[in-house]
């Protein structure tokens, strides 16, 4: 160890192992300044005051058990090296503990002082090399980003140039065009659009990679979004005579997801279907539910195309990936959409696979997590299994201003969202994500662990700051309203999560209310009340 | 008086200057340009555009100075102003609308996106488009 006075972490239950520890440690070394705690909670809240230069650790605690113990700490301080205290029958535990990220593991009462110091340093010794690599690692993808959006940028803009002047050309600004030129015009034009949208794979191919792709999840009716795609590859699907259609099952609850992201994972799925389906044939998607899963929805691509063989199949989503057999003649493309749109699902915690049969088509499903109020709800009003004392809830429901219908809605809906944000406290309450009613307004609804004076205070705060934007007082009205929500007693024998659906049962039927009153009966309303029905295990 | 619309073009590439003042005018605007943003803060005062077509990268000043001045100036603080970018959306578009930008559209643009978000912000009774982008 070759700082002075090494800061050890020791966090072990029984007083009789600690104090062999302590021995142990400091037979190897005098100066070694040792703090042990008998808790998990304890340990957790040391190391989150300041970083020992090693955590031994005992995995069986009165607050945690097994492989939750070892989990907690290097995730609490992912750059701490831990080292476990096993017993003589936990080898294998000990050894899964090394598996996900602790750096040694040592026996108890099996070892001697000089091996605890070997153990100990060469951990700190491993844990910094990890550490060195990663940040190398985190620079360079750094530098691919910024390197990646520099090229993108000045490839952009002699692209521009193309694009504008093609068109001028097609539209006839510069004069007649016969209709050889107008063929030739139009090749020019369909690859300036190819170059642009690699230029725009390649940089969020990037983004994914360093992890600098950003969703804001929010309630979404499926069946919406997939219409949107629907509509938007139309044109190319009529063009090679191909059928594109829709199949969504009714009754799917909205789903929690990023509308934009949603929408390019389903283009990018429905291009690569057009694109290898041949003339005649057919794409369709499909949205449903699933017996055996409760939590996601299951959205689909099939297409009648040639197929992709097995070996593909596993490939098929990695970067720059391209099929070897591509007996088609149309452009590969960089073989990054796949790979784009499974991370798009992976972010909202959804998966992606593909079934295929040569000769007769391919389908690609993900899966989206269905919106769950009690889910979102569950750390606001529940701390460490127990009901907090008091829940708010407050909602403003935001209208655009009639005068200046194309204001800029699109911009002061997240700005809302935003400065809501701001004012709440993190660890107690939550912005949940808005409603919209047919009346074209926004709902949003804050739910605070707070009694009655601390939401009389955290409403002035929200009022104060909506007034204060100078965007959203020219382009709409707000109006606030503070509602104290009567909480369940808990009967005996409910755990927290019944209690914490029942909850949001409550906040459901608040906000179905206050859409009902704004004039608004409809097919949105109802799916909130479907929220209430999906389950949360 | 002419009652075409009078816009701005504010880009320091010569050709996208040109390609986009064809179009424009091919489309009944009337255009003047300018090339830096010092520039555009003087040809704003001097021909009170309808509207601007900021570039972000610009000589003397950028797209997000120009949007800082037109602000603070009570004579030009009305006039909208559209940002047509090569610029990361991801970085750029929050940034710029909260400069006071009345929409974003990120380079290349589609001609009849760009055209549907002139006549929207010239016209707010216009149903529908702007700020779509």
């Amino acid at each position: 160890m070759s700082d002075q006075h090494p800061h050890v972490l020791l966090i072990e239950d029984n007083p009789g192992d600690a104090d062999l520890v302590r021995l142990r440690l400091v037979e190897s070394r005098s100066d070694v300044d040792v703090q042990c705690v008998d808790r998990l909670s304890a340990g957790l809240s040391r190391l989150s005051e300041q970083q020992p230069a090693v955590v031994l650790l005992d995995l069986n605690l009165p607050d945690s058990h097994g492989a939750d113990t070892f989990r907690k700490v290097l995730s609490k301080a992912p750059g701490v090296p831990v080292v476990v205290l096993s017993g003589q029958d936990d080898e294998e535990l000990a050894l899964k503990a090394v598996h996900q990220g602790v750096q040694d593991y040592l026996v108890k009462g099996n070892f001697d002082s000089k091996q605890l110091a070997r153990a100990m340093r060469y951990a700190m010794e491993r844990q910094a090399l990890i550490t060195s690599l990663d940040m190398s690692r985190r620079q360079q993808l750094q530098f691919e980003d910024q390197f990646l959006s520099h090229v993108s940028h000045e490839l952009r803009t002699p692209l521009t140039c193309i694009h504008q002047f093609t068109t001028i050309m097609l539209d006839g600004i510069a004069g007649e065009l016969n209709g050889e030129q107008r063929e030739h015009l139009e090749t020019i034009l369909r690859s300036s659009n190819q170059l642009r949208s690699m230029i725009g794979d390649l940089l969020e191919a990037t983004r994914a990679e360093s992890g600098k792709i950003s969703i804001e999840p929010r309630c979404l009716v499926l069946g919406d979004v997939i219409q949107q795609a629907i509509s938007m590859m139309k044109a190319s699907a009529q063009e090679k005579r191909i059928g594109l259609e829709a199949a969504v099952d009714t009754g799917i609850p909205m789903v929690y997801a990023d509308p934009e992201r949603t929408l390019q994972a389903l283009l990018n799925l429905l291009e690569n279907a057009i694109k290898f389906t041949p003339a005649e044939g057919s794409v369709m998607v499909k949205a449903c539910l699933v017996d055996a899963d409760h939590d996601f929805a299951y959205i689909s691509v099939a297409d009648t195309g040639r197929g992709i063989t097995p070996e593909a199949r596993n490939l098929i989503f990695e970067r720059l990936y391209q099929d070897p057999n591509s007996i088609d003649d149309s452009r590969k493309g960089l073989g990054l959409g796949l790979y784009i749109t499974r991370e798009l699902i992976r972010l909202h915690g959804g998966r992606i696979w593909v079934e295929s049969q040569l000769g007769h088509g391919t389908a690609f499903t993900f899966t989206l997590p269905l919106f769950s109020m009690a889910k979102l709800l569950k750390p606001v009003i529940a701390v460490e299994g127990k009901l907090r004392d008091s829940i708010s809830l407050i909602t403003v429901e935001l209208s655009p201003l009639h005068s200046s219908s194309m204001g800029n809605w699109d911009r002061d809906c997240p700005q809302c969202l935003q400065l809501l944000r701001s004012c709440i406290l993190r660890d107690k309450d939550t912005v949940l994500p808005p409603f919209e009613n047919s009346s074209g307004g926004e709902l949003f609804l804050v739910v605070a662990s707070t009694d009655e004076h601390g939401v009389k205070i955290l409403e002035k705060r929200i009022r104060e700051q909506l007034e204060h934007s100078q965007e959203l007082k020219t382009g709409c009205v707000f109006q606030i309203a503070t509602t104290e929500l009567q909480l369940p007693s808990q009967h005996s024998g409910e755990s927290i999560e019944q209690i914490v659906q029942r909850v949001a049962e409550v906040i459901s039927e608040a906000a179905i209310a206050k859409i009902h009153r704004t004039g608004n009966s409809n097919s949105r309303a109802r799916n909130i009340g479907n929220l209430s029905e999906t389950k949360t295990n | 008086m002419s009652t075409k619309p009078k816009i701005l073009i504010v880009d320091d590439d010569p050709d996208l200057r040109k390609g986009l003042n064809l179009r424009l005018r091919a489309n009944h605007y009337e255009t003047s340009y300018a090339t830096d943003g010092f520039s555009a803060i003087a040809m704003a005062q001097k021909e009170r555009p309808d509207l601007i077509i900021l570039d972000i990268g610009l000589p003397a000043g950028d797209g997000f100075v120009v949007l800082d001045r037109l602000q603070q100036s009570a004579a030009l603080s009305a006039i909208p102003v559209i940002v047509l970018t090569a610029r990361d959306p991801q970085f750029n578009r929050e940034r710029t609308l909260q400069a006071g930008a009345t929409a974003f559209l990120q380079k290349p643009a589609d001609n009849s996106e760009l055209l549907n978000v002139i006549r929207a912000t010239l016209n707010p009774a216009w149903p529908g488009t702007a700020g779509a982008s």
